[in-house]
């Protein structure tokens, strides 16, 4: 199949009609990278197994879903279930769109919000999802937390979209500042209702200041004809401490990137994931960890439950530069597949250029433990019961390391909620 | 209660029962031993229901009905448990939350309502303080990181709190030092009853220093070699299996 092309007339078209704010010049810059690089088609070695075709194919999809009034009945009950399932400080993005109601609620001395379109941002345009981002950005958050501030309440951003009647595509962008020798935690959420189908495009940015302490949770549960593309950039400050945990529970082609700068030494960073995957999902995680001095450490462990003929990606990168000797890297994924006609791509990539340096990875692919199966039916549990309770317990690995505790009954409870159905298809 | 008729089994071919025969009433306590490979394990295998092992030829009867024919969690939920002899790890999967499943499984087959949450909690306490077992065990993974010794004790608690009719156990006593030995044992006569079987699959006479069977059956060529009474096992320990083997063959 040949990769469709993005229109850039349309394009064009279509960031002309956002407003001339603050954003306005780096719209413009986008859109010429965009024409000169396009987008990734599945030759680069990055997009290998995910094909982004069908999803930026623009031509029948409404760009100005922000010029809709993304407020419906239905979107508010999605809305506010999400916030009272999860204790934080909510910041809404709907429809790309933010609320600037939630962020003036926002009152805590330690944290400072700012919206793009008054300030402008810089943008890295290395990455093209990145231009396409910036390029039909209608607004997005600066959020910072001061120096010294100890944030105990997480702070929640939430990306929703409402899709029409026609399909639609958002962008949202969050830049996320944490001072140093500060203490915070961030929940990001996606979420999305509606049958149509819809293309969302995350960028967010963090940095870590020096001593800081950051953990981060990424829920994605987005409606099963809606695709979603995110890409985390972290800079982690000298001896900073970064926990980061990402559930992909819905959507229907997803692609995920974190990336991870470690260019002070001292700091460590764990990365985990877990993704739930069946009929024709396709969720591809790219990590990739760049250790540019040492000593640090990052640590990361994908795990997978992938059934129907669902393909799922996880390629986990860790490059350790020269000099970056004291490196301490590790990765795992682990991937239950629970039907022959499903795929998992995996793909560990260790590049290392320094000489002291401890680095592991490890990768399986595998069905249910017959022994622990025969084991629960002799203590009178049905079959499905017993492959229920060992899926749950497969997740659960990942649960545990999610690095705020409080969510970890919730994550539970969501992930119970999606595997029934999955399982609901393996032979009972 | 449980009746086996020239029962013949084999796993990847090769046969490991040849017409066994084996009847056990309610209240009894049976002691079935025999050298390694002499088809033990198999034997308690066949009764919970291990799909690997194939059933040749011959039946096996529980209370009336044809067990071979029932899945491994109806066998359960009928009454029947087996004490594994390497009982499996799970991780993720709490031990309480196992005991409560399990509980509530057998009590859903009898039309009974789900345990009390009160109630599980007070009655496992009861039990695992009979086994000499820290209730902290009650939030561990199942059986993981657990000794030889804390594996055993955990699957007495399992059997102390589903009450089976009919408990296999299976190599019980091996790896206990022993102090977990008495503590194992008092578990096991503590269930001890009228209306109830026990079946310990051992290597060791050791076992039955602490309880006491009703009959001993050795086993040796895939079949019952020589039955009697506790007596058996003493003669056993002093002359070893290779008396059974000789006598059997010749």
């Amino acid at each position: 199949m040949k990769s469709a092309t993005l229109s850039m007339n349309e394009l064009q078209e279509a960031v002309e009609k956002l407003p001339d704010d603050a954003l306005a010049a780096s719209r413009r810059a986008a859109l010429a990278h965009l024409r000169q690089h396009g987008l990734p088609t599945t030759h680069d070695e990055d997009w290998k197994y995910t094909d982004l075709a069908p999803v930026i194919d623009i031509s029948n999809r409404s760009l100005r879903q922000y010029s809709v009034t993304p407020s419906s009945e239905d979107l508010d009950s999605v809305v506010n279930e999400i916030c009272r399932s999860i204790d934080a400080d909510w910041l809404v993005i709907r429809n790309g769109v933010i609320d600037q109601r939630s962020t003036e609620q926002l009152d805590n001395a330690g944290v400072s919000i700012a919206l793009l379109s008054e300030f402008g941002g810089e943008t890295e345009f290395s990455a093209p999802l990145s231009n396409l981002n910036a390029a039909l950005l209608h607004d997005g958050l600066r959020v910072r937390v001061t120096d010294g501030a100890k944030i105990d309440r997480p702070i929640g951003i939430l990306l929703v979209d409402s899709v029409a009647e026609t399909p639609g595509m958002s962008q949202a962008r969050v830049e996320i500042e944490v001072g140093a020798n500060s203490t915070a935690s961030f929940v990001e959420y996606h979420a999305s209702t509606g049958a149509s189908e819809h293309y969302a495009n995350h960028i967010a940015e963090l940095t870590l200041g020096d001593n800081s302490h950051v953990d981060y949770v990424r829920m994605q549960e987005r409606g099963s004809s809606h695709n979603h593309t995110s890409r985390l950039v972290v800079a982690a400050g000298r001896d900073s401490v970064f926990n980061h945990c990402a559930f992909d529970l819905g959507g229907r082609l997803v692609r995920n990137d974190l990336h991870i700068d470690i260019s002070q030494p001292g700091s460590s960073v764990e990365f985990n994931g877990l993704y739930l995957a069946g009929e024709q999902q396709h969720i591809d995680n790219h990590t990739r960890a760049d250790h540019l001095v040492g000593p640090a450490r990052s640590t990361q462990e994908y795990r997978g439950i992938v059934t129907g003929r669902a393909r799922c990606v996880w390629n986990g990168k860790a490059i350790v530069h020269q000099g970056a000797d004291g490196t301490d890297a590790a990765q795992a994924n682990h991937n239950l597949l629970l039907s022959e006609r499903a795929e998992i791509d995996a793909k560990p990539e260790l590049e290392i250029y320094a000489d002291d340096v401890k680095c592991s990875h490890g990768t399986t692919i595998g069905e249910l433990d017959e022994a622990a199966l025969y084991y629960l039916r002799t203590r009178g549990l049905s079959k499905h019961d017993a492959k229920q309770v060992l899926t749950r317990a497969f997740a659960q690995a990942i649960v545990g390391k999610a690095p705020i505790a409080a969510m970890h009954d919730m994550l539970e409870e969501k992930i119970a909620k999606h595997l029934g159905p999955l399982l609901a298809g393996v032979d009972a | 209660m449980l009746e086996i008729n020239n029962l013949s089994v084999s796993i990847g071919g090769a046969e490991i029962l040849q017409g066994l025969s084996l009847e056990v009433r309610a209240g009894e306590v049976h002691a079935i031993m025999g050298p390694n490979g002499s088809g033990k394990s198999t034997l308690a295998q066949v009764i919970a229901g291990h799909a690997d092992y194939q059933v040749t030829a011959g039946t096996v009867t529980y209370n009336g009905q044809d067990l071979l024919e029932l899945e491994p969690e109806a066998r359960a939920r009928e009454g029947i448990f087996l004490g594994f002899q390497y009982p499996v790890e799970i991780p993720g999967v709490n031990n309480a939350y196992l005991l409560k499943a399990a509980v509530n499984a057998r009590r859903k087959h009898h039309g009974l309502p789900e345990i009390d949450a009160f109630e599980f909690l007070k009655l496992a306490k009861e039990k695992m303080a009979l086994l000499d077992m820290d209730p902290k065990f009650l939030n561990r993974g199942v059986n993981e990181g657990f000794s030889g010794g804390e594996k055993k004790r955990n699957e007495i608690l399992q059997m102390a709190m589903l009450e089976p009719s009919l408990a296999i156990l299976d190599e019980t006593d091996s790896g206990l030092d022993i102090d977990a030995l008495r503590a194992v044992a008092e578990g096991v006569n503590a269930l001890r009853s009228e209306d109830r079987a026990i079946v310990l699959v051992t290597h060791y006479q050791r076992l039955l220093d602490y309880i006491e069977p009703d009959q001993v059956h050795v086993l040796s060529g895939g079949r019952i070699a020589r039955s009697g009474d506790k007596t058996l096992a003493l003669q056993l320990e002093e002359k070893g299996y290779d008396w059974v083997r000789e006598a059997a063959n010749g």
